[in-house]
Parts: C-alpha cells; structure tokens; sequence
C-alpha cells in the first residue's frame, strides 16, 4: 500500500498551511502532546509497576487499574489530536521518517496490547499480585509480570521513537 | 549586576572541552535530551496521580496519605533523573541556556512548584491528615494541587520552547528583553 500520497494530501491541505504558518501555536501543541504523554504514560505506568508489585503493593489492583482507564482515554485522544496537528506541518518529513513508522507501529500495538491482553491478564492476576480476595481463574504472577514489563516496553518504545523524529 | 554575573559562569563552564563534546556528540547529547523527556512520564505521572487525589477528582476510594506516602519514592527517583539530565544539558549548552527566557521563568516556576510542594506537605501535616479518605479534601489542599499541575505544566511548556529562538539575544529585541533575557553585550551597546 503506498501511503505517499496520504501525506501529500496532508502537506497540502489547509492544516497544514496554518500548522505552518503561526509557530507560537505549534509549540503550545507541541507542549499538549507531551502533557498528553505524561497523563497516558504515567497512568500506564503506575498500573504496570503496580502489577509489578514494585509500587503500591497490597493496595487492590483493581481500584487503581479502574481509577487509570478514563484518563488514559484522556491522553490518547490528546495524544492523538495534537499529534495529527503537529505531522500536518512536516508531513513529508514523516512520510519517509523510519522513527515515525516504529512510532505509529508502536502506538497501534500499544492500543491493541492494552485492551487486549492487558486488561485480561490483569483481571485475571493471582492473589499475590492483585490482593482482590481469591479468584478460580488466576494466571500465574510471571505472566502478569511479563506482561507489566510488555506494556512499559512498547510505550518506552512509542515515546523514544517519537522523540527521536525531532533528532532525524 | 546577576545577568553578568550568570553570564561569567556560563562562559566559564563553555570553556570546558566536555561541554562542546557533549553538545556536538551525535548521540549522546539526544539521549541525555530524550531521557529528561522521557522521565517525565515518571515524575511528573506520579505528581499527576497524587495530585489528581488531592482534587478529588480521581483515586477517591484510596486513602490520600497511600498514595502520597508511597508513591514518593518513584516520582524522587523520576526528579533525580530529571535534575541530573537537566544539569547536563544546561552544562552542554550553557551560554543560550543562561540567555534564554524560557529558561530563567522555567527556573522561577521550579522554584515556585517547589515552594508550593512545602506548603502542601505543611499543610497536610498541620491537619494530621484528618480528611484522608474524604473523597474530596479541604479546600486549600485542593487549591495546592491546582495550583502544582499548573506550575508544572507551565515549566513544560517553557522547556519546550527553549528549543525556539524567537527571543535569542541576537533578535531584535526591545530594552526590557534584552534585560530579563540577560543579553549581556546587547545591554551594552544601550550604554
């Protein structure tokens, strides 16, 4: 599938002419995006190193995974707006930028690993992880574990990649 | 009398060989750049859960003293990563880093957010946490957390655009710019 013509289309549509033009907003997104970065990432973060058992350890894991969701959501979608404003101004930058292709691959295989394996694993984590009272279809910790370690991985990926289009 | 003095020690700390190597290293001055902006998912997403329970706006089931007791340790550990990341790239970069805008409200803000992080621990401590598992707190620990999140966003948003050089000495600038920015010879060609 050639996608070329996707961001020839963007480079030339009227985002991109006033993504371009006024630089004072660009960088104000390009603060959101971070901003949106810290809200998902750090809420993703806690979630995992909680299950890793390294921080708030016996604190029931449900109530801290169900207290993350919405603002997850909250920083994907900001995550997701300001990153499409910022790659209108240097689309064709993009186009042919390998950073930017492990960037995207990276955030899909997030999203897909998050509501897929993620959360079941996770609601299914042993007493010894989740300290939510016994269940009768626990995982064994290492799975969860491995999991938590997945999950950091591919958003560390997703972030470094990302910063590294700007070095590119 | 500061501005030239913030600019000797700037000059003084160009001088070293390592500071030039730093900055023109081809990879080494990105990862030290891309792990002050990575760690702040760290710092700053613990800083946000902790903050958000003091609004009452998220964590309400969890006692507010769990989560500021126990997730201090790994946000202090994300801010030593920070603090000595950004030390190494003030050190690679530190004459425009002294002379930039951005900088120096980044280094008030700080200062401000770390003021305001005393206050709050002062006034937790005062009330001997009485309102701990009250979904929503006092009013004034709901005002310190507002208050922090926008300190630390607005120290985001003045990192960010430190890489920008709309106000970099050698701009045309009015007096007063020339003055906050610390543009040091600018300044004396006023004189």
């Amino acid at each position: 599938m050639n996608v070329v013509p996707f961001f020839e289309w963007l480079d030339a549509s009227w985002l991109a002419s006033f993504s371009k033009t006024y630089a004072g907003l660009f960088s104000m997104v390009q603060a959101v995006h971070i901003l949106s970065m810290v809200m998902l990432v750090g809420m993703i973060i806690l979630g995992d190193l909680r299950m890793l058992n390294i921080v708030l350890r016996g604190v029931p894991s449900d109530v801290i995974l169900r207290n993350t969701k919405k603002w997850i959501y909250i920083g994907l979608v900001g995550i997701i707006l300001s990153g499409i404003y910022e790659s209108s101004a240097i689309a064709m930058k993009l186009a042919y930028n390998s950073f930017f292709w492990a960037k995207m691959a990276g955030l899909a295989m997030g999203i897909v690993f998050m509501l897929s394996l993620r959360s079941a694993v996770y609601s299914r984590a042993p007493e010894v992880i989740a300290s939510t009272g016994p269940k009768t279809d626990a995982v064994e910790p290492w799975v969860v574990k491995l999991v938590a370690l997945t999950s950091l991985f591919i958003w560390f990926s997703v972030a470094a990649n990302g910063r590294w289009i700007g070095f590119s | 009398m500061l501005n030239e003095l913030l600019f000797k020690f700037a000059t003084w700390l160009d001088g070293f060989q390592a500071s030039t190597n730093l900055h023109e290293a081809l990879y080494a001055y990105g990862w030290v750049e891309g792990t002050h902006v990575l760690t702040l998912t760290l710092f700053l997403g613990m800083l946000l859960v902790i903050d958000l329970r003091l609004l009452g706006v998220a964590f309400k089931e969890l006692p507010a003293s769990t989560l500021m007791e126990r997730l201090d340790k790994p946000m202090m550990i994300g801010f030593v990563v920070m603090i000595i990341s950004g030390v190494l790239l003030y050190f690679a970069i530190p004459v425009r880093s002294t002379q930039s805008i951005w900088f120096r409200i980044k280094v008030v803000l700080l200062i401000a957010a770390g003021i305001n992080a005393l206050l709050i621990r002062n006034m937790t401590r005062s009330t001997n946490l009485t309102w701990d598992r009250d979904p929503i707190p006092p009013k004034r620990i709901r005002v310190g957390a507002g208050l922090s999140l926008s300190l630390w966003i607005l120290v985001v948003v003045c990192g960010r655009n430190m890489a920008y050089d709309w106000w970099d000495c050698h701009k045309e600038m009015p007096y007063f710019m020339y003055w906050a920015a610390g543009c040091v010879n600018e300044l004396a060609a006023f004189e």
